[in-house]
């Protein structure tokens, strides 16, 4: 398995209309995930400070200001790159995420490349020395965990 | 924030350092003594046995006797953190989907308006 991940969609607008809106207009379209909040006290809202070395930011209800990366590449109608962190990652820890908008037509293709993450392929390792009937029940066990935790904040 | 996540930013930072990634790539084609991995690392015996400790705090690698030497350690990879990881990022991967759908809303919205 891959240490990235790539996402891409179609949206109706020039790769300059397209940069503009993803950065200036952030707090606007973006949909707090409930799975991975940013901070214990999140969601609040997002902002990005433009141009490189400025801040993609949630700002919480009670005014603080959390600094979710630094801005590595600013190319308004091409390029995106800012670092990401949650508050739970240790120092060490960062990954990065590149946006890129491409032309097509009259529409622009964004492109989200998260990376950073490690470089083992975890679905072979996860299987490593186990038999299948195990690793299909332990398996089933991580779900059952996974979907209970997600009814506790859906 | 989902119960099993502390565990999980556990196995991110212990596979932040490229010493102990290339220890797990090595584990993935089978269990090892501690010796063997240093040398096949290139660190001594201190160093290895630090990222072993760190690695088996991750829960990402277990420590196991050798049968045939009861004072020989064998280390092998767990799998539940690694299955985590994958969990992980396949969430991440449809946050990002979610959020771009919704960025394209926004553009539609937008041009309507």
């Amino acid at each position: 398995m891959s240490s990235k991940i790539i996402v891409a969609l179609r949206v109706p607008a020039s790769p300059a209309r397209a940069f503009e809106a993803f950065t200036q207009e952030i707090g606007l379209w973006w949909r707090p995930s409930p799975i991975f909040p940013f901070t214990p006290r999140s969601p609040g809202v997002m902002a990005f400070e433009p141009g490189r070395g400025g801040r993609l930011t949630e700002t919480l209800a009670g005014g603080k200001v959390f600094e979710i990366g630094r801005i590595r590449v600013w190319a308004p109608g091409e390029r995106l790159v800012f670092g990401w962190r949650q508050a739970t990652f240790t120092p060490d820890q960062d990954t990065e995420v590149e946006i890129r908008f491409e032309a097509v037509g009259e529409e622009t293709r964004v492109t989200v490349e998260h990376r950073g993450w490690d470089s083992v392929p975890a679905e072979h390792v996860a299987r490593h020395d186990f038999p299948d009937a195990i690793f299909l029940r332990r398996h089933g066990e991580w779900w059952q965990v996974l979907v209970a935790s997600l009814r506790d904040v859906v | 924030m989902t119960p099993g996540a502390p565990d999980l930013d556990q196995t991110l930072a212990a596979l932040a350092d490229p010493h102990r990634r290339r220890a797990v790539e090595v584990l993935r084609r089978g269990p090892k003594r501690a010796g063997d991995l240093a040398e096949a690392l290139a660190l001594s015996a201190p160093a290895m046995s630090r990222h072993l400790r760190t690695l088996r705090r991750s829960g990402l690698v277990e420590e196991a006797g050798d049968p045939f030497d009861a004072r020989v350690r064998i280390y092998r990879l767990r799998a539940e953190p690694m299955a985590d990881l994958k969990i992980w990022l396949e969430e991440t991967e449809r946050m990002w989907s979610d959020q771009l759908l919704a960025f394209r809303q926004h553009l539609e919205r937008s041009r309507e308006a």
